[in-house]
């Protein structure tokens, strides 16, 4: 395609929104809504539409960033009411790469959010410094919300999966197989190849690599945002359940944190799992100042684990002050000593004094 | 006690001023001023008035008239003359016209970048804090970069930082760039051999940049003296420079010593050890309340030192901690906190390497004493000019070693005294780090077809790079084309960019408590070394020379080691040569393979050998230039071998040093060694190379000075008063036998061929300068 800058490469794809990827089809995604994407710790706009926002996805000459890392090839994707628009721009050489960024910030002008995979620090960023060097007064993603879904992804699944990458939760949340998909770290030395070979079907794994990475994130959006909406007696994992937990505490829903964490508690199969539900949930409790709930499962806590040190003083705290139990505050501390000194805890000397002071206070 | 009664009393020691070699008094200087010139803005001159400054020193107010006129000045004067003002005021008077202005303040070291950024701040919040000064190097915290790209009116770095962060990110700091109006470059003269050579093509790249974003900055530097300021400001910036250097700042009565420690075995030509003599010295001046500065060469000589210094006064029952050393070595807080406490008066004595002889503000001293030469004249004024920043009188005290540099200063003096500081040299155009950066700066922005990097036009190395693949040719320009970064693989300041971290287990912990580069790893952290740390002896445990990490225990012995190093050479490829019957000569590019073998454990005070160890460890690599001269085979038949052994360990030693003097480089940048037969020449060969990859011409030079090389090595044989051979000419009997002296001497005089058998001038001074490539 050409431009007052030159020309460079444009693929364009039309793909149906009936068309299923992996366990959705890719329509789904006009179905996210704001106040999901928000509990995902991202920002939209007031008036947030997905068919406003432009999926981005960089294939570069390199990882090192740096004013010489190019971003070769720019695929882009636009969901609309009746169909997903895919625009891949490629410099098929480097003087092709004025002509793609400025097709690149047509798209981005007529869009006012971006979303992208792991953006906010690798392609935004990367974008940004080939704006800069241009020259040519673009503006680029500079007035552009950004929803990073690899951010929005961790949220939700860092506890269930080992690795959040695109490719881990395509095999494992969103029911997606890649066949023969070219390795990313293959692809520069690939487009470096195409350069001095002008070989076309070298470039052929990158662009197709490329626009199932697009289209992935657009179910992926969609997976999200369902997941994010779960009702507690929905949840069929305990980590989800676990995440979504969180994410009501940190929006201040301590009623719907018990429950899924009540959920999580139901589902959960796994000491250090149940050792963390449990001090969430104390924590909750205590906060509310629904003390005795709260030691009830800190008193869980220190029979699964005889070593928490945390419970304990939590608990000790409670007999003292809360129960004015000093006989048991004092019993709970010297228990609570005994480990500390054995594991040469840096809360010894606060448990040293504390035992001093319900003492003092037993005797006085 | 004052500095004048302090010198008093060692100056009519009969014992002590028998070896005193050279006396010299430094008279008191009035100030010579000039008013502050009118265009200075009035709140500048208001804020000088409140300082108490009412007029400048001459070179201050010349600066700020040049730099006015729009000139790129360098500032030559000595240290504690008020530098800084000729350039903070140009500066600060910019920012004040117009707040949206920057300045890059470069440094070569964080330290002194530290303590500009105080000085600064101070400016600034008497100003009503407009002016916001950031050091950005690789302590600064991540968070805090962000705000000093886009808000930092004056940034404070390195040049490794503004290589290796800055430059190759530079779209991030586009608003430095596109406002860019002075460029400071502190110290200028340390920007001299490889070092300095990196850094004008880093300089380069930095023009390249604001070319970009429509800058054209004003350079502003200072330097300490040196011979060719002009020609050496120009080689760094690329641009004609205007050099002020009529001096107006004050000075105190400074008194200079040079002291040469007696000879204590004359057969051997043995002197006592110039770190006991520097200690007796220093102990004597702490001792009467001097706060006093101890320069050492080396690291290890620091720390033994230090420990020396300590125990002399620990046994006399002061107890108290006021000796520290200070070395590179250490960790950022760690040497902050000895600043801090020199200045508090917490500390008196401060042992150091060179890392304070540049102009860090610790205006208490008054004495200096430096153990050996520092290598070069600039070095040592620099570190005599170390104590007495103020008016008040202070002394400088040269304590000689045995080498043969050491002997030859110390015993001509006037040498030291007429001949004036040394020509800085650097050469941008050494092909390897031409190379180099040549990389960086495609990586940073594509070049195009006839631009000129520099005075050099890269049109063939770009050629080269495309072909190699690395770069890329399309519609007339060069683009990188790589997955790599390249500004991280090279490093300015030596050919080892990876550090060796030094971790303390002592009590089942583990703390890192220094660091040392890779080249230095092998002889300083092998297994069973002894690494001194502040004064505490750490046992090397293990050495992991994969992930470069040496684990150590805190032990208490009466010992140190010290490593031997093994050096074999390849020659690869002959740039130039001569053959005459007698000897042939040649310049070319040699393999270097280094490894250590063994080493010595050596006692305390009596410097004893007690006992050595085996080394392991992976040999070292570099490819390099090297000037070599082998012998005939047919002229040294009739010699015995061993004889034949002896010249050829004599000669190097004493050429070796030679050849620094000859280039005004620091010993150390070369490495020389002997071969009885050398696989490439079959002759007997001596080899002086480049302790640098790829050289930066310093052979070439050698390769032109043979006659005069050879003649001089011959001028200090003759001159030496040893019978058989020392460390001040050609070594220690121990090494060269017996018959040492004459054998070197022989075949020295060989090499010129019997009948050239004359008398040359010990030395006579090198006036020309030359910048050659070899490209």
């Amino acid at each position: 395609m050409s431009t007052p800058f030159g020309s460079c490469y444009v693929v364009q794809k039309i793909v149906p929104l009936n068309e299923k990827h992996g366990l959705w089809p890719v329509g789904k995604a006009l179905q996210v809504t704001t106040s999901s994407i928000k509990k995902l710790g991202q920002h939209p706009p007031q008036d947030f539409k997905i068919s406003n926002s432009l999926f981005l996805d960089t294939e570069t000459t390199g990882l090192a960033g740096g004013t010489g890392t190019y971003a070769f090839l720019v695929g882009t994707g636009r969901l609309t009411a009746t169909q997903l628009v895919t625009k891949q721009f490629l410099m098929r050489d480097y003087n092709e790469e004025l002509a793609l960024l400025y097709l690149l910030d047509q798209e981005l002008q007529k869009t006012d959010t971006t979303i992208s995979f792991n953006g906010k620090t690798f392609d935004l960023p990367l974008l940004q410094t080939r704006f800069t060097i241009s020259r040519l007064g673009f503006r680029g993603t500079h007035n552009h919300h950004h929803l990073d879904l690899l951010h929005m992804s961790r949220k939700l699944w860092r506890l269930r999966l080992e690795s959040c990458s695109l490719n881990s939760l395509e095999r494992n949340i969103l029911g997606i197989a890649r066949n023969n998909d070219i390795p990313g770290f293959e692809i520069p030395r690939r487009y470096f190849e195409f350069l001095q070979t002008g070989r076309g079907e070298l470039l052929q794994d990158i662009l197709h690599h490329n626009v199932i990475d697009l289209i992935s994130m657009v179910t992926l959006i969609y997976h999200l945002g369902l997941t994010t909406e779960l009702d507690p007696e929905e949840c069929h994992c305990p980590w989800e359940a676990e995440a979504l937990a969180q994410i009501a505490i940190n929006e201040g829903d301590h009623h719907l944190a018990i429950l899924y964490l009540e959920a999580a508690r139901q589902l959960c199969t796994e000491t250090d799992q149940l050792l963390r539900l449990l001090h969430l949930g104390a924590a909750i409790y205590k906060r509310q100042g629904r003390y005795q709930k709260a030691a009830a499962l800190w008193q869980q806590i220190v029979k699964l684990a005889e070593d928490d040190l945390v419970a304990y003083e939590e608990l000790a705290k409670f007999y003292e002050h809360r129960a004015k139990d000093l006989g048991a505050a004092d019993q709970i501390t010297r228990r609570a000593l005994a480990i500390a000194w054995q594991t040469k805890s840096p809360k010894t000397p606060a448990l040293e004094h504390r035992l001093k002071r319900i003492e003092r206070k037993a005797l006085g | 006690m004052s500095v004048e009664n302090a010198v008093e009393k060692i100056t009519s020691n009969p014992r002590f001023m028998r070896n005193v070699t050279f006396r010299h008094t430094l008279p008191a200087q009035p100030g010579v001023f000039e008013p502050i010139p009118s265009f200075l803005a009035p709140e500048l001159t208001e804020l000088l008035r409140q300082k108490g400054i009412e007029q400048l020193y001459i070179h201050q107010a010349r600066s700020l008239q040049a730099v006015q006129e729009g000139h790129d000045i360098v500032v030559v004067t000595p240290t504690a003359s008020g530098k800084t003002l000729c350039y903070n005021l140009p500066v600060i008077q910019a920012l004040i016209e117009n707040e949206e202005a920057r300045a890059l303040y470069l440094f070569p070291t964080k330290a002194l970048a530290q303590d500009q950024v105080a000085e600064l701040m101070a400016w600034s919040e008497e100003l009503g804090g407009k002016i916001k000064t950031y050091t950005y190097d690789g302590d600064t915290p991540g968070d805090a970069r962000k705000a000093i790209r886009s808000a930092g009116s004056i940034v404070v770095t390195n040049p490794d930082m503004l290589h290796s962060g800055i430059l190759p990110h530079h779209t991030k700091w586009m608003r430095l760039f596109e406002n860019l109006k002075y460029v400071v470059i502190d110290e200028l003269h340390i920007y001299r051999g490889v070092f300095g050579s990196h850094v004008a093509n880093v300089l380069r790249r930095l023009h390249r940049i604001c070319q970009f974003y429509g800058s054209n900055p004003q350079f502003i530097c200072t330097s300490a003296t040196i011979a060719n300021p002009s020609e050496h400001g120009a080689g760094l910036i690329g641009r004609p420079v205007t050099v002020i250097d009529q001096n107006g700042a004050p000075r105190g009565k400074k008194e200079i010593l040079f002291y040469n420690p007696p000879v204590v075995n004359q057969p051997l030509g043995i002197r006592r050890s110039s770190l006991l003599e520097a200690e007796a010295v220093a102990h004597e001046l702490i001792g009467a309340n001097i706060p006093t500065i101890v320069f050492a060469r080396s690291r290890l000589d620091t720390e033994v030192l230090v420990t020396y210094l300590r125990n002399s006064f620990h046994k006399l029952g002061d107890t108290t901690e006021k000796i520290r050393a200070y070395r590179g070595g250490y960790l950022p807080q760690q040497r902050r906190k000895i600043e801090r406490d020199l200045r508090d008066g917490k500390v008196l004595g401060v042992v150091s390497t060179n890392a304070l002889e540049l102009g860090i503000d610790i205006g208490t001293l008054q004495a200096a004493v430096l153990t050996g030469y520092p290598g070069t004249i600039a070095s040592t004024w620099q570190q005599l000019g170390r104590a007495g920043r103020s008016n008040e009188p202070s002394v400088a005290i040269l304590v000689a070693n045995s080498s043969p540099l050491n002997q030859f200063m110390i015993q001509n003096p006037n040498y030291f005294m007429d001949k004036g500081a040394e020509f800085a040299r650097i050469n941008p155009n050494n092909l390897y780090i031409l190379v180099s950066h040549l990389k960086c700066a495609a990586f940073e922005l594509p070049f195009v077809q006839g631009e000129l990097f520099g005075d050099v036009d890269p049109q063939e190395i770009l050629e080269f790079l495309a072909e190699q693949m690395i770069l890329r040719k399309v519609d007339q320009r060069w683009y990188w084309m790589s997955e790599n970064y390249p500004a991280v693989d090279i490093s300015l300041r030596s050919a080892a960019t990876e550090n060796f971290a030094i971790i303390d287990t002592t009590h089942g912990q583990t703390r890192v408590i220094g660091e040392v580069d890779r080249f230095s790893a092998p002889m300083l952290i092998h297994e069973g070394a002894i690494y001194i740390h502040e004064s505490s002896q750490y046992h090397i445990d293990q050495l992991d020379w994969e992930r470069q990490k040496a684990y150590a225990r805190q032990v208490d012995v009466d010992y140190y080691t010290d490593a031997n190093l093994a050096v074999d050479l390849k020659v690869l490829d002959i740039f130039a040569k001569e053959e005459l019957p007698q000897v042939r000569r040649n310049w070319g590019e040699v393999i270097v393979v280094a490894k250590t073998h063994m080493y010595k454990k050596i006692k305390f005070y009596t410097h004893e050998n007690i006992g050595w160890g085996e080394i392991s460890l992976p040999e070292q690599e570099m490819h390099t230039t090297a000037y070599w001269f082998s012998i005939p085979n047919g002229l040294v038949d009739p010699v015995d071998r061993d004889a034949l052994q002896s010249a050829l360990i004599g000669a190097s030693h004493l050429l070796g040093n030679i050849a620094s003097l000859e280039l005004m480089c620091e010993p150390s940048d070369l490495g020389v060694t002997a071969q009885i037969r050398s696989p490439f020449t079959a002759e007997p060969t001596v080899y002086i190379y480049e302790k640098y990859p790829g050289g930066v011409g310093f052979s070439e030079q050698l390769f032109a000075a043979h006659g005069r090389l050879i003649r001089r090595a011959l001028s200090i044989i003759d001159h030496c008063p040893c019978p058989s051979g020392c460390p001040s000419c050609v070594g220690p009997v121990e090494e060269v036998g017996l018959q040492g002296k004459d054998n070197a001497s022989w075949f020295l005089r060989r090499i010129l061929d019997l009948e050239s058998n004359q008398q040359a001038p010990a030395v006579s001074p090198t006036t020309e300068h030359s910048s050659h490539t070899h490209t």
